[in-house]
């Protein structure tokens, strides 16, 4: 942990955007369902062409990239009650989702946001093939608001509502498959000045917002509902958006990582200049490594594919070097090459006998590189064209490490270390045009009230569930638990107490997931009917776990599992009856019968009640 | 401009509004790119600079191998010839090759690409006096020696138009191709693209002498088809396969690639060594009604016509070609008004709104009596089809003529045969 100070003196400069998906009945723009359900399997499929229209593609050889986007194909799974024709861009979009819009304007409120006074739909391009349509439809709903986290304050310069991108199923060469069951469910995206202070208020304040949307009520639960990304830069840096941490307890440790990777590059930056490093043209050294035995090799020459190499004079022990846990500036490189399709790369700060490359053949690839055993080398194989493409973005990855950090977009590498990988170059500002097949939606002042008296409060919310609980640890979990409104929907639509109802849902829940129970794919309205059966008293306490349980298996109305497992509690009168017959059969002592009748029936015999069978006996 | 925006001074681009924005609103484009509607009044609008509205349109020139066969490219408006402002959203249509090229540069390495926009009219709000323009500039792109003619067109009567042409150029022994788009080629994904290739392979490579629709033949993009254009219609409002042969199969399907697969289904065929110009017979009978009865539907619709002097009316009766006859009230039967609309001369044709299959004039007793008033029963000929064709016959020949022709094949409008695989919805 670095401390505060280390911060302002590096010139630390950090934003934050927050997606989350809503809990909405139906998507943004359709009346399609707007959750994620695993049972709608795909009842078939389209595929498409998509061309760039749009010119911001990036800065490395963005022709190359022109030419990969237009032999694409993309094929789009379509769900039963998932996917419509507005999905698949076969039909215009329908008017906006109000209910949605209406949750992006009350979390506007709730941050001091300006609305606009009329939000226009936009279309921004997407050119990955994520959006059949090849862009992504975002409103912009409100502006400048402003929140307090702890001492940190940060500006929050707008909240977007728009539509989630497809999911994807697989990437087979140029065929990529995607899932449009997600697509069009709606995104709330929440963006802050970059002007956090420190890594852990970062952490803060994604928590806050975090919070507030889902004490909102309408957050979706569930792998991926929440995406955060990051931008950091340092002085001398560069601006670097870390994309899609899902987990709020590393941030801060992503953060201080990309710190040092950072810090890392520009000490490594200043030896290359001293040394007057410089990067050589990628050769085609295949003849090099003709009879190679190294498995590598063997596999691109085998595909008929060639080995390129470059040499680099300055470089070395710097490929080597750490710039972040388990990451050199060789794994940077390697990230480069790995966008044209190869598997890596080989340098010469690696142990090059394990790749079971000879001297000889170094020896030869030295001589066609006109390089001497001082320079540093990286060797990359691959099929035709690829080789070559690789070997030319390692070559500019290479040679930015003697001007500094390349703007990038970067994506998880590692979650246990917090480190993470080059993805793509950060694009220019994505082109948007308006949306003129959806209306424009004017924000009047009944909106505006309605939105006021919605805006959600954390201050209220942890009021609320103070009152409802004794136990004041529970309350505080809840506050940032995902769980969130299952807690306010057993409270409300039963009488079970809300202490237990708390224990079963942080407690319970979390020790099953340990124990293996596939807890997050139990719904949350079984976890309600449970606790329904459990006050109508046709549980007990020691069958929910049984529940639980079964529900984690499959996904059954909780009756039948009741029924199926024997789970049913016993009325008072079948408990008189078994211990009339165990008395029957001579057993006088209150504790013996207790005893065997609880390791029969645990299940389903409520203790107190049978405490109260035994002692009404004995009087 | 500088505004206001509730109390926070603000800079951004002023947007053109259009109608879909309320009248108190402006709509100004922040940097993020993203446009927001505020309140005129309240915002306090300041210029501080003017920038140029109208944006050039890439183009890439590519130098074209003269052995290319020549292909006229002619625009009559539509989404499928139009560019996109990104700003504005605005619309305007593209002009040169050079800008066709920028967008779809696959049309470079098929034909000589001869690009001419002769009008942009939605297809909503054509008449046949555009049919007749285009039947025109068509042969005359074909008598200068384009090898095929594409026409860029509207989707939504695009067939009325394939029909049109396909009576007006008579004698046509050159592939006539309609094409169009249902999504605009501002995105990515626009079926534009592909339709406009595959129909530059038709027009270049095929030996199809006949006017055809070439669109999607599915919702993904992997072929078009090419449908005889009197035997299609458009059966859907949005999605990118929206045309269908009717009564029919497609000619041809069409790839990317430029591979062309015959379907088997007859069509005439180019005959090299024939070399005559084509003269259009374009002239059209305006005063011609498609009238579609319905339960209730009441018999002064065709009386209105009479009376405004109508020389044809093609009715889309129901089932295999019936008009309410004999109704329980005799003022609801039709059949009065038709024996007095055929007495007046008109001449009066029968299709059906199932549109899948053929009329029958002598199955039912009722059918029997409005082919016995002299309604002339159209076989399995499309009613929009037939609304055209009697149009052009009327208009091209004596009213006799017209009804003598217009139950028998010309073109590929009827055909004599039902086949069992042609009802493939």
């Amino acid at each position: 942990m670095k401390d505060d100070s280390h911060y302002r003196k590096i010139g630390f400069k950090c934003g934050l955007e927050i997606h989350q998906r809503l809990a909405t009945d139906r998507k943004l723009f359709c009346e399609c369902l707007s959750d994620i359900n695993a049972s709608d399997k795909s009842i078939g499929h389209v595929t498409r062409k998509q061309r760039a229209v749009a010119g911001e593609l990036g800065s490395i050889d963005r022709s190359a990239e022109f030419e990969e986007g237009k032999d694409r194909t993309f094929k789009y799974h379509i769900f039963r009650d998932r996917t419509c024709l507005v999905d698949i861009d076969e039909e215009p979009p329908h008017g906006i989702n109000m209910q949605a819009f209406m949750v992006a304007l009350s979390l506007s409120q709730a941050m001091g946001m300006k609305p606009v006074d009329e939000a226009q739909p936009m279309r921004k391009e997407v050119v990955d093939g994520s959006d059949p349509s090849a862009f992504q439809r975002s409103v912009l709903v409100a502006l400048n608001g402003q929140i307090k986290v702890g001492s940190a304050s940060v500006g929050v310069p707008s909240l977007f509502i728009e539509e989630e991108s497809s999911g994807i199923e697989r990437e087979e060469g140029n065929l990529i498959s995607y899932n449009t069951d997600r697509l069009g469910i709606p995104l709330i995206e929440i963006d802050t000045d970059p002007t956090i202070p420190t890594a852990k208020a970062a952490k803060e304040i994604a928590l806050y917002i975090g919070t507030l949307i889902r004490v909102s009520g309408m957050a979706q639960r569930g792998i991926g509902s929440i995406r955060q990304d990051v931008n950091v830069s340092i002085s001398g840096g560069a601006r670097v958006e870390i994309k899609g941490l899902q987990e709020i307890d590393t941030m801060d440790r992503f953060i201080d990582n990309e710190i040092d990777r950072q810090e890392n590059l520009i000490r490594i930056r200043d030896t290359l200049v001293k040394r007057k490093a410089s990067v050589g043209r990628p050769k085609n050294v295949t003849r090099a490594f003709a009879n190679t035995k190294s498995k590598v090799l063997r596999s691109s020459l085998d595909a008929d594919g060639r080995v390129m190499a470059i040499p680099l004079h300055g470089f070395k022990g710097l490929l080597g070097t750490e710039v972040n846990p388990n990451r050199r500036l060789g794994s940077e490189i390697s990230d480069y090459a790995k966008t044209a399709g190869v598997h890596g790369i080989i340098h010469s700060d690696e142990d090059i006998a394990s790749y079971s490359i000879t001297k000889e053949e170094l020896a030869h690839m030295r001589k066609e590189l006109s390089i001497t055993e001082h320079d540093s080398f990286i060797i990359v194989g691959g099929k035709e064209g690829q080789a070559e493409k690789a070997a030319s973005r390692s070559a500019w990855r290479a040679s930015q490490a003697m001007v500094g950090i390349p703007v990038e977009t970067r994506g998880v590498n590692n979650v246990e270390l917090c480190t993470t990988r080059f993805l793509r170059p950060l694009p220019g500002g994505s082109r948007m045009y308006p949306e003129t097949d959806a209306h424009p939606i004017p924000i009047h002042s009944m909106l505006m009230e309605q939105a006021a008296g919605s805006a959600p409060s954390i201050e209220k919310e942890r009021e609320f569930l103070g009152a409802k609980l004794t136990n004041k640890a529970y309350a505080e979990q809840l506050l940032t638990s995902p769980r969130l409104q299952l807690f306010k929907a057993v409270t409300t639509k039963t009488n079970v107490e809300p202490n237990f109802a708390a224990s079963v849902i942080l407690q319970k829940l979390t020790e099953l997931g340990r124990q293996g129970v596939n807890v997050s794919s139990i719904r949350e309205d079984r976890i309600l009917e449970m606790f329904r059966e459990y006050d109508m008293e046709r549980i007990t306490k020691q069958a929910i776990d049984e529940i639980l349980k079964s529900l984690g298996r499959e996904d059954e109305p909780v009756d039948s599992i009741i029924k199926k497992h024997s789970l049913s509690r016993m009325h008072r009168h079948e408990i008189s009856a078994l211990v009339a017959q165990a008395e029957k059969e001579g057993k006088a002592d209150a504790n013996a019968i207790r005893k065997e009748l609880m390791s029969k029936y645990r299940l389903r015999i409520d203790g107190e009640e049978l405490n109260s069978i035994l002692a009404s006996k004995v009087s | 401009m500088s505004f206001n925006f509730k109390g926070t001074q603000s800079e951004g681009e002023l947007m053109p509004s259009t109608e879909a924005n309320a009248f108190d609103i402006v709509v100004i484009k922040l940097d993020n790119g993203y446009n927001i509607g505020v309140d005129f009044y309240a915002s306090r609008l300041r210029l501080i600079a003017k920038r140029k509205g109208k944006i050039a349109f890439p183009k890439a020139k590519i130098k074209q191998a003269e052995t290319l066969p020549k292909v006229s490219v002619v625009y009559t408006g539509g989404t499928i010839g139009s560019r996109v402002d990104y700003k504005t959203g605005g619309v305007s249509t593209l002009q040169s090759p050079e800008e066709l090229f920028y967008t779809v540069p696959e049309l470079a390495g098929i034909a000589r690409i001869e690009p001419q926009q002769l009008f942009n009219i939605s297809s909503e709000d054509m008449t046949s006096a555009e049919w007749q323009k285009i039947a025109e500039s068509v042969a005359s792109k074909l008598n200068h020696g384009s090898r095929g003619v594409v026409i860029t067109h509207g989707t939504d009567t695009m067939h009325f138009t394939a029909a049109a042409l396909s009576f007006m150029l008579e004698g046509l022994n050159a592939p006539v191709v309609i094409t169009g788009s249902q999504r605009s080629p501002d995105r990515g994904s626009s079926d534009a693209f592909m339709n406009l290739i595959c129909s530059a392979h038709a027009a270049a490579r095929s030996d199809v002498a006949e006017v055809s629709i070439c669109m999607h033949s599915s919702s993904s993009d992997d072929r078009c088809a090419l449908m005889r254009g009197t035997k299609t219609r458009k059966m859907h409002t949005s999605r990118r396969d929206a045309f269908k042969p009717i009564n029919d199969s497609p000619i041809a399907l069409i790839a990317q690639s430029g591979a062309i697969e015959y379907t088997g289904n007859s069509y005439r065929r180019v005959v090299r060594e024939e070399r005559r110009k084509i003269v259009p017979r374009a002239k059209f009978e305006r005063r011609v009604a498609l009238v579609k009865p319905y339960p209730g539907a009441s018999p002064e619709i065709m009386e209105f016509y009479i009376g405004k002097g109508y020389r044809g009316m093609i009715i889309e009766g129901t089932g295999l070609g019936h008009t309410p006859v004999s109704t329980r009230d005799k003022e609801d039967s039709w059949l009065p008004a038709i024996k007095r609309a055929v007495s007046s001369g008109m001449v009066v044709g029968m299709t059906s709104q199932t549109l899948h299959g053929r009329v029958h004039p002598s199955v039912y007793k009722n059918l029997r009596l409005l082919s016995n008033a002299g309604v002339i029963y159209c076989e399995d000929m499309l009613p929009e089809t037939a609304y055209v064709k009697l149009g052009w016959l009327l208009g091209n020949h004596t009213r006799d003529k017209a009804a003598e022709m217009l139950p028998k094949n010309l073109v590929g409008e009827i055909k004599g045969r039902s086949e069992y695989n042609d009802f493939g919805v």
